[in-house]
């Protein structure tokens, strides 16, 4: 990490840190002072982009995988340091951009007008390397702070919407997906359906050889489940070794035939485990939204229709599949034929 | 000769005979420019202090002219610009008389009082002309 050569008292270790890419855009419309930057920069291993006024500076922050560290002149023709910073700052997409402003200027309000047009921090002309290596280094010190705390925040976000076990959609979170893809479908009039699967004889797979075990068949039957769906549809533990699956621009025939192909999919081989090959089945009770407008049923009915239609698969000895009730009356597959 | 005052910095009209070669002094004493205080800022890199100066040479021309046009026309934002742009420039090859001929010109830009500007203009002239003796003759001997 560490590139400090000895007899050049100009290097400075900037890492590559945290995935950032260790480059700076510089925006300077005078050539020495742009010369000056670039040179000294590129000694300390940034990969520079330089640019001579405030406009290409704008088009070169756009692109993707554009600089996150800025150094702008204040005074330069057509857009100067200050609009850029306000134009930077109103964009309220992408990464965060650091932001350091020079002046050739030293008064207290034109620090003050840089600093609230959204810089982070400012330079006076004439600068040296000292200075400006660690104002380089204070920007690059937030940048991968702020990249820290982008990375923990997703961290959290997965964890708080997956089940820690099997990986898929938790229960408040394809709950909340089913709510959100309901809505979307009745408005742009796409069928919607559920379909609620239950491991059979779950009970008897954890007493018999232990919990881990049990987790493992969990582990194993969940992904089966994602494999025989298709790519953009959500699959969720609703609950021990219950799983819902939302199924979006999917008519109820098609249901049917995705949840007879999960069912085969998952009872097709036995589950490897640690303990030797279990076999398993699952039930499964399926229901459909078929209704629009004011009639639209909520995702609280869907999946108690589901439900319904799981008990009695299981009420029929399991590993079979079983339609709500509000399906057959609509539905021209019969669910006697699905098995 | 009669010495002008320039914010301070006292300095004596200079004529061709003053100009002397490079890191000499002009007719008040003071250092066209500061070689060793230019160097200084840059690290004692003295391959980028050549390369600054050659852009210098080249640039300050420019600069000179649109300032030069910027008092003719009488455009006190335009002398402050072009005047700001100099003086950059001149600060860090620690040519100090330029400079402070430089930051007056702003100054009188941004205060749009141009009765003076002429003058001093006359005089930054001269010291720029000086300067860029200086610079050529320090380019490859002592550099």
């Amino acid at each position: 990490m560490n590139i400090f050569q000895p007899g050049d008292g100009m290097e400075l270790p900037l890492g590559n840190k945290s995935g950032l890419p260790n480059s700076v855009l510089i925006a300077e419309d005078d050539p020495i002072f742009r010369r000056i930057l670039e040179s000294w920069l590129q000694k300390w291993n940034f990969q520079v982009t330089a640019v001579e006024n405030g406009l290409d500076a704008w088009k070169a922050l756009q692109q993707e995988n554009a600089p996150r560290l800025a150094i702008l002149d204040w005074m330069m023709p057509g857009l100067d340091g200050i609009e850029l910073c306000r134009k930077i700052r109103n964009q309220a997409q992408g990464a965060y951009k650091y932001l350091l402003l020079l002046t050739a200027r030293g008064s207290k309000e034109d620090v003050v007008a840089g600093l609230e047009a959204g810089a982070d921090d400012y330079l006076t002309k004439p600068f040296d390397a000292n200075e400006l290596r660690a104002r380089v280094r204070a920007g690059k010190r937030i940048l991968e702070l702020q990249g820290e705390l982008v990375k923990a925040h997703n961290e959290l976000q997965f964890e708080a919407a997956h089940d820690h076990l099997t990986g898929l959609w938790n229960r408040g979170a394809i709950m909340d997906l089913l709510h959100r893809e309901n809505q979307r479908s009745a408005r742009i009039g796409e069928p919607l359906g559920v379909i609620m699967a239950d491991l059979d004889h779950f009970k008897q797979i954890n007493d018999s050889y232990g919990h881990q075990t049990g987790d493992a068949v969990l582990r194993e039957v969940a992904q089966r489940l994602l494999e025989s769906v298709r790519n953009y549809d959500y699959v969720g533990r609703y609950g021990g070794e219950e799983f819902l699956t939302v199924l979006t621009a999917c008519t109820a025939s098609n249901l049917a035939i995705t949840a007879e192909r999960m069912r085969v999919y998952v009872s097709e081989k036995p589950v490897e485990t640690g303990t030797g090959p279990i076999p398993v089945t699952i039930s499964i009770g399926l229901a459909a939204q078929h209704a629009v407008g004011p009639d639209l049923a909520r995702e609280e009915e869907l999946v108690r229709s589901a439900d319904t239609a799981l008990y009695a698969a299981k009420a029929s000895g399991g590993n079979r599949v079983e339609h709500s009730p509000e399906n057959l009356s609509t539905d021209p597959v019969h669910s006697a034929a699905l098995r | 000769m009669n010495p002008m005052v320039f914010g301070g910095v006292q300095c004596s009209r200079s004529t061709s005979s003053d100009l002397q070669p490079a890191s000499c002094a002009n007719s008040s004493g003071q250092a066209i420019w500061e070689k060793a205080e230019a160097l200084k800022r840059l690290g004692g890199d003295e391959d980028l202090l050549r390369e600054l100066c050659q852009i210098f040479l080249e640039e300050s021309p420019k600069h000179l002219q649109k300032l030069r046009e910027a008092i003719a026309d009488a455009d006190a934002q335009a002398t402050m610009r072009a005047a700001h742009n100099l003086k950059g420039e001149l600060g860090y090859l620690g040519a100090a008389g330029a400079t402070q001929a430089a930051q007056e010109l702003e100054d009188m830009g941004h205060q749009q009082t141009l009765s003076r500007a002429a003058e001093v203009f006359t005089f930054l002239e001269r010291e720029l002309a000086s300067l860029h003796i200086a610079l050529r003759n320090s380019d490859g001997a002592s550099l």
